[in-house]
């Protein structure tokens, strides 16, 4: 990682002085209007700091992956409000503030795995050259390099959840999220992909909010958040 | 379990069953409609090649038989309308005195006409001067004569003296070659051309003066029963038609022991009507087939974008338990479900449009539906369910080359389609074989190969270009790509390459369509295009005013034709007959400097030279000629030999050798016959025959009002020449194809086209494949504008659209350009070129950009709206 960082600005390396990354004050999410509305998520207060490793558990359909997107500003809540008192608007538009590591597999089928980790890069502008070089950066860093040029059909479930990790740490982001990483994972290989995910938090000084359903993984983190229909009990 | 299925089926994806049962209606409807056009296009052939014989059947009695019994027998064979007897004599010459100098003929044809003979076969006389009442002598033998009606005519007879008859009236006889057929000898023993002099007497004088001779020289005093036949009960088909009528005659001659033969004029207008709808049949064949194929070729892609569902469902039936039969019958009762839908619906459109009539050919189209459902539906979907039960899975990206690619098999089609376009150009293209006289017709099918081997070829090689840009081509499309897609356009160049089998069957699915549509259309026009100059040839120009014998216009004339209102320019044609050695050839006098103000000559009609070198030859000496490439043969001629012709010069009435000299090789030309004749400068001819009489007007109205400006016309010439439209001339057009109306077919045709096109372009991206989906949601989920997924997401239809359509074009053009070669037979006179449809080939376009414009924005949209749910999903 020492090596080379091209023009890209330097992080700011101190985990202690953990600022508030995102504020969730009474958000709520409702999906649909009437007799068919489902509330997803119901009046959620909760704080994200760059010191955050936070394990959002819960049964399925409780409201997890909404929540999760309401505070990386993939969706907007339908009360309440969700803010991030370091950014004037969502992290969402720039990949250098969140990234999202999604449930399922979320790497582009037809381009290998070196491609996908670059491809946040090339969205923010990046040569391609250059998003190339920080993708094998990257892939270093997770010591997945020997995946970088298989294609996503050839890599095993753990394999590729790495690489979408792999994917959210090119793009530097100041706030990780990741939507049940290991859900389809043997234990071995979720073990692997939570290490991973501690590392990058830790190497970006990155906040960092997992969602499970795994005590075992839940155990990992430093705070777990529980979610019973939509209701969240932030526990300390 | 059976039924849960289906309620299932059509619960989860009724768009995509409706889809697939969409794509198999167009195929149904496709040929439904093309049928019926078949069915409809025969019987008109059949009802024009009959109402075009004046006289259906020439029986002629034989030598010391009793005519009454023949008359009797052909009276009371089934089908017979009318019959009259017609006494047939030879004379050995005519004489006649008028205005001062007399003339002799050679040898002459006496008939005895019956009363009402003029109008039970009203095509076979036609009245130019005086009365028809009382003797009539023919055009030509009038002009031989130097006479008009009132002047006497003096008859030899073998061995009798001669007799004086009064002529009445001066007549064209239009069939005089079937009139005067040696009855019951073959074509090749016919005689070349009727005979110069005839003259036609009322039968009661006829009996007169020849009943004696009948008796001592029954050789040269005959009699034939001519009969109208009942054309509104023939077989609608030409075929049929043809073996009815040629059994009801060979019925005649065996019940009459004999003493019958029959001269089957009505036969041998249906025998080449035969070969016309054989020709009807392969454009049926040529123009529908691929129609119907691409259709199953849609309704493959369809299913195909449902096929990773389907895969699913049944993995999960298995689970549950399900056997492999009852699975298998599953898949059999989606197939017939959709090919019963597709049918109905296809059938439903074909009547809608009014295109549906015949039950064989609606039956024949439902089946081909249910063929097709079961091809691109039940096959597919039983081979999954073997590679489901052997536990394999489906790989988006495919390594290696697929076995046709490596073998070269589009190299292979287009080498054999044109090896068999190169061989049957050996033939002349010849597709219908019809030897005269056999009852049975054969159609070269294998000239029919040349352009689908070409076409599936080319199809192959679209594939194989697609391919091989995506592949070697990475850097190129990078390159061209990067000024929309910027940084993403190497990654985007790389998702292409790995998906190129996708990629490339899409692209071949467009070329296909849209060669079918180009290869139509152009076919269409070309056609179209020559039709109208058969018809501008046949009848020289829009109006032309033919000038009767007698009546003497000159050049002069043409200001009062043009001051009709609508015509926009008048040429005189001088129409002469000259002797070239001992043959008659007609004689055209132009004016080439502005003969084609008033009527269009196509380059075809000359050889050796365009219509404008042609006529500039002309105009470089005033003693220039054109004759036929015949003539050319038989006297060995060169540029710029001396041709002497005799002329009958207008003073003495006799004919004088008149030099020219040959220019060049015209072969067709306004108003002129298809066999031998001659053109040359005007002028010359009336300074060498001391006459500048005009046979035709040639007049322009600039292509509308045909009718209106002919009836105006009509009123200024009156009796003095007859008015003829190209209009007139379409529906004429001999009993080539080309008068055939097309244009129902081809409004269906292009419309299929069009829409088979269109749809592919549509479908083909927007079916959504799950990839792309992914690959939107996945570049939305990472944070991706809006303009930045546009642009992502149109690079595959772009691709697509690009070759697809360059490779479209190209074989679109390609495959016109064959068909009309060996299409050929079709086409008189052959055209010079392709005629492009420049509006249709543009609309055609525009709705197959807009179609792939229209889904690839849709599918964007979806998937970036849906991107959550669909990461989710994953
Ligand atoms: N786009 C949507 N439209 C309608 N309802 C939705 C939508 N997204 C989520 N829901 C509903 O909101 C509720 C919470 O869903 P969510 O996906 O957040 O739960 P989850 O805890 O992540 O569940 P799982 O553990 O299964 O992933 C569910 O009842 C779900 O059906
Ligand atoms: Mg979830």
């Amino acid at each position: 990682m020492n090596t080379s960082t091209g023009a890209r600005p330097a992080l700011p390396r101190d985990p202690g002085t953990s600022t508030s990354l995102v504020v969730c004050d009474a958000a709520g999410r409702t999906f649909g209007h009437g007799s068919v509305a489902v509330v997803a998520v119901h009046g959620a207060s909760c704080v994200v700091s760059s010191s955050s490793r936070v394990a959002l558990v819960g049964p399925s359909g409780s409201g997890k992956s909404t929540l999760l997107q309401l505070m990386a500003g993939l969706d907007t809540p339908t009360s309440g409000s969700v803010s991030w008192p370091a950014w004037d608007s969502g992290p969402f538009q720039d990949p250098s503030r969140a990234g999202m590591v999604f449930q399922g597999l979320s790497l582009i089928p037809s381009i290998t795995a070196v491609e996908n980790v670059a491809f946040p890069l090339l969205l923010q502008g990046f040569s391609h050259k250059q998003a190339i070089a920080l993708a094998i950066e990257s892939l270093d860093l997770l010591a997945i390099t020997g995946l970088a040029d298989k294609l996503p059909e050839e890599l095993s479930g753990g394999q590729a959840q790495r690489v979408a990790v792999a994917r959210v740490v090119t793009s530097r982001p100041r706030l990780i999220f990741a939507d049940e990483p290991t859900g389809q994972l043997d234990r071995v290989s979720g073990d692997r992909v939570i290490d991973v995910l501690l590392e990058a938090a830790d190497h970006l000084g990155a906040g960092l909010v997992l969602s499970t359903h795994d005590a075992a993984v839940a155990g990992r983190l430093d705070q777990t958040w529980r979610m019973h229909d939509g209701e969240l009990v932030v526990a300390a | 379990m059976i039924r849960i299925w289906l309620a299932g089926l059509l619960r989860k994806s009724p768009a995509r069953l409706l889809a697939a049962a969409g794509g198999i209606s167009i195929a149904v409807a496709l040929v439904a409609g093309l049928g019926s056009f078949l069915v409809t296009s025969q019987a008109t052939m059949t009802q024009r090649a009959a109402a075009q014989v004046a006289v259906d059947w020439q029986v002629q009695v034989a030598a010391h038989r009793d005519p009454n019994a023949v008359l009797n027998a052909v009276r009371s064979a089934p089908g017979t309308v009318a019959a009259l007897p017609v006494g047939f004599a030879d004379s050995p010459g005519l004489h006649a005195t008028a205005g001062g100098t007399t003339q002799d003929t050679g040898a002459a044809k006496v008939l005895g006409l019956p009363p009402g003979y003029a109008t039970t076969f009203p095509l076979s006389i036609r009245l130019l001067t005086g009365s028809q009442n009382g003797v009539l002598v023919a055009q030509q033998t009038a002009a031989n004569l130097h006479v008009t009606p009132g002047d006497q005519v003096r008859v030899s007879r073998a061995g009798l003296a001669p007799y004086w008859v009064k002529v009445a009236g001066v007549v064209e006889l239009p069939q005089a070659d079937s009139l005067f057929q040696r009855v019951g000898a073959p074509s090749q023993s016919q005689p070349v051309a009727p005979p110069d002099n005839v003259i036609l007497l009322p039968a009661a004088q006829f009996q007169a003066e020849y009943a004696g001779l009948a008796k001592t020289r029954p050789d040269l005093v005959t009699t034939q029963i001519h009969a109208r036949r009942d054309h509104a009960g023939l077989p609608t088909d030409p075929s049929s038609a043809f073996t009815a009528e040629t059994g009801a005659a060979n019925n005649l001659a065996v019940r009459t022991s004999g003493a019958a033969v029959v001269g089957n004029n009505l036969g041998a207008s249906l025998d080449a009507a035969r070969g016309d709808a054989s020709y009807a049949r392969i454009l049926f064949l040529f123009l529908g087939a691929p129609g119907a194929l691409l259709a199953a070729g849609l309704t493959a892609a369809i299913t195909q974008a449902g096929a990773d569902r389907r895969r699913k469902e049944q993995s999960l039936l298995r689970a549950r338990g399900s056997t492999p039969t009852q699975l298998i019958r599953l898949v059999l009762v989606e197939a017939a479900v959709v090919g019963v839908l597709g049918g109905l619906i296809g059938l439903g459109v074909a009547a809608v449009i009014g295109a549906a009539s015949s039950w064989p050919w609606d039956l024949a189209a439902g089946l081909a539906g249910l063929a097709i459902a079961a091809a691109v539906v039940a096959v597919p979907a039983i081979r999954d369910l073997r590679a489901v039960a052997a536990g394999e899975s489906a790989k988006v990206t495919q390594r290696t080359q697929p076995a046709w690619m490596r073998f070269g098999l589009d190299v292979v089609l287009i080498a054999l389609g044109l090896g068999v376009f190169w061989a049957s150009g050996q033939n002349k293209y010849t597709l219908v074989l019809a030897p005269e006289g056999v009852p049975t017709i054969s159609v070269n099918y294998w000239a029919f190969l040349a352009p689908a081997l070409a076409w599936l070829g080319c199809g192959l090689l679209c594939w194989r270009i697609a391919d091989t840009v995506l592949v070697r081509g990475r850097r190129v499309v990078a390159w061209a790509s990067r000024p929309v897609l910027g940084p993403l356009s190497q990654t985007v160049a790389s998702m292409l390459m790995r998906q190129r089998r996708l990629v490339s069957r899409s692209a071949v699915l467009v070329a296909l369509a849209l060669a079918f549509a180009v290869s139509t259309a152009t076919f269409n026009a070309t056609y179209r295009q020559q039709a109208e100059v058969d018809a501008q040839l046949t009848n020289g120009a829009d109006v032309t005013v033919v000038e009767s014998p007698g009546a003497h216009a000159t050049p002069a004339d043409a200001a009062q034709l043009a001051s009709v209102s609508g015509v926009k320019a008048v040429e005189p044609l001088q129409h002469r007959f000259a002797y070239v050695g001992n043959d008659l050839q007609d004689l055209y006098g132009i004016n080439p400097s502005t003969v084609t103000r008033a009527t269009t000559l196509q380059d075809a009609y000359f050889q050796g030279a365009t219509a404008a070198q042609s006529l500039a030859q002309l105009k470089s000496r005033p003693d220039a000629i054109l004759v036929s490439a015949e003539t050319v043969n038989d006297f060995q001629l060169n540029p710029g030999d001396l041709v002497k012709l005799r002329l009958q010069d207008a003073q003495t009435h006799t004919y004088r050798s008149v030099s020219f000299h040959f220019v060049g090789i015209v072969n067709e030309f306004p108003t002129a016959p298809k066999d031998s004749f001659l053109v040359a400068n005007a002028d010359y001819i009336a300074q060498q025959t001391g006459s500048d009489a005009v046979g035709t007007f040639l007049v322009s109205t600039g292509g509308s009002n045909v009718s209106a400006v002919a009836d105006r016309i009509r009123n200024v010439v009156g009796t003095t020449g007859s008015v003829g439209t190209i209009n007139d001339a379409r529906g004429l057009v001999g009993s080539s194809l080309t008068s055939v109306d097309l244009a129902k077919l081809t409004r269906l045709e292009l419309a299929f086209a069009l829409l088979i096109a269109a749809a592919s372009g549509g479908l083909v991206i927007g079916l959504g494949i799950a990839e792309r989906r992914r690959a939107i949601a996945v570049a939305t989920g990472l944070g991706a504008t809006r303009r930045q997924v546009r642009r992502f997401g149109s690079a595959e239809p772009a691709y697509v659209l690009l070759v697809g359509t360059v490779c479209g074009l190209a074989t679109g053009w390609g495959l016109s350009y064959l068909l009309v070669k060996v299409l050929t037979g079709v086409f008189d006179p052959p055209p010079t070129g392709l005629t492009a449809p420049w509006g249709y080939l543009a609309a055609l376009i525009a709705c197959t950009v807009a179609a792939v414009g229209f889904a690839s924005v849709v599918v964007i949209e979806r998937a970036r709206r849906r991107a959550r749910s669909l990461l989710r999903a994953i």
